[in-house]
């Protein structure tokens, strides 16, 4: 898998909390939008303390995504109509990062689409397992992914729909955590969100 | 061209990209009222154990870059340091001690590259360890700015700018008097013994050019 590849991966699978709870709840109204601020933590090994870093995301299906740090470093992800476009802030300005390719959005948009209908197991990247009701645990299938990630750990949270944390681990020392926080599920979003700064 | 070539010629391109001021020549040291020099050059360079994190950023030339965390970890003389992608997937991760013994922990492509694991090591004992030369000179470089000149066994001359737009600058010559590297910080603070810079710029020149801009987020004595 190419690193762009996973570094898109990292930010969709923040859209889980979309599915994750409708492999539960049938009769619950589908999700087609989430918002949330994320509060993420870096720990590694070598960090006295972790690194935080903040930030908000909004996805609507089918397929656009804002995914937004505001800080350490501003950056912001769009993905909309099969467009992928990525900015990062240097010398005080948003400037357009074109180091990421279509060929990684589209792979991952397609993960997107079955984790909305809630179809964890037909994955070619991950395997999916259910250790209690309160965690999903994804782990790479193919030894490239395998070697840069060991597992994701999704923690559902009480309110259907929506996941309280997302854990990457790296090894058994090094883990990015994602805590979201203010919520909204299905709320239209203008398109306007993800085409512009 | 293998993808992980192409990416690892990309990150060469990343740290080729910018910095193509002329190269300088080794400028001529002229005596200077004795000051405290020394102490004054020494803080330039953390002392003790110290922890840094840095927003570095890359650009090519034509625009286009990426920015990454950097974690870099001192204690005296050995070097821990790290490079993360804002998202948090770390991508490179080494430790180097004071005998030059690089261990390489963790390094993805297109950083799974030992050229570009000791240019980067070598680029941080630049930043933030003091020359082992023990050959000093002082004195004053363009009439006014106050320099202390460290040449070492084979002829490399690093002169250290204790005093420039407020903080300081290091320039390192080769042997043939040309420059090497140029490191100015700037938005100094004072820390401790050691004077810690908000804004690094690190310029390499010669055949192998490249620019790195890192801004502190955070510096923790441990």
């Amino acid at each position: 898998m190419r690193l762009p590849t996973l570094l898109i991966g990292i930010c969709l699978i923040i859209l889980i909390p979309v599915s994750g709870f409708s492999t539960t709840s049938r009769d619950q109204e589908p999700v087609h939008s989430v918002q949330a601020d994320f509060v993420q933590e870096k720990h590694l090994q070598i960090l006295n303390r972790p690194i935080i870093s903040t930030g908000t995301f909004a996805f609507q299906g089918p397929g656009s995504l804002r995914w937004e740090y505001l800080t350490p470093i501003p950056s912001i992800l769009l993905l909309h109509n099969g467009n992928i476009r990525k900015f990062v802030k240097k010398d005080g300005n948003l400037r357009e990062d074109r180091g990421i390719g279509l060929d990684a959005m589209q792979l991952m948009l397609g993960e997107i689409s079955n984790w909305l209908v809630g179809r964890f197991t037909d994955n070619d990247i991950f395997t999916t397992s259910f250790p209690d009701k309160q965690t999903i645990i994804l782990k790479p299938r193919g030894k490239s992914l395998a070697g840069l990630i060991s597992k994701i750990e999704l923690k559902p949270s009480e309110q259907k729909g929506v996941l309280d944390s997302v854990t990457i681990f790296e090894g058994s020392d090094s883990y990015t955590r994602m805590t979201f926080s203010n919520t909204v599920i299905n709320k239209n979003i203008p398109d306007a969100l993800f085409t512009g700064k | 061209m293998k993808p992980h070539i192409l990416l690892l010629s990309t990150i060469l391109l990343l740290l080729t990209g910018c910095a193509l001021e002329r190269q300088g020549l080794l400028p001529e040291l002229t005596p200077a009222a004795e000051m405290n020099k020394k102490s004054r050059c020494a803080a330039v360079f953390p002392v003790g154990k110290w922890q840094f994190v840095h927003a570095i950023d890359f650009t090519m030339g034509n625009g286009a870059g990426t920015g990454l965390i950097g974690v870099t970890s001192l204690n005296g003389n050995d070097i821990e340091c790290a490079l993360i992608t804002v998202e948090g997937l770390t991508l490179f991760e080494a430790a180097l001690s004071e005998d030059n013994d690089l261990k390489i922990r963790r390094s993805v492509p297109p950083f799974d590259n030992l050229r570009f694991a000791e240019g980067l090591m070598h680029d941080l004992q630049t930043l933030f360890l003091p020359p082992s030369a023990k050959h000093v000179k002082s004195g004053l470089t363009h009439g006014t700015n106050e320099v202390c000149r460290y040449i070492d066994s084979n002829g490399k001359v690093t002169d250290i700018l204790p005093e420039l737009d407020n903080c300081w600058q290091i320039n390192i010559y080769n042997s043939n008097m040309t420059l090497n590297r140029s490191i100015t910080g700037r938005s100094c603070k004072d820390q401790g013994a050691g004077r810690i810079p908000g804004y690094l710029e690190l310029n390499s020149y010669g055949t192998n050019r490249y620019k790195l801009k890192m801004t502190l987020i955070r510096a923790d004595k441990i």
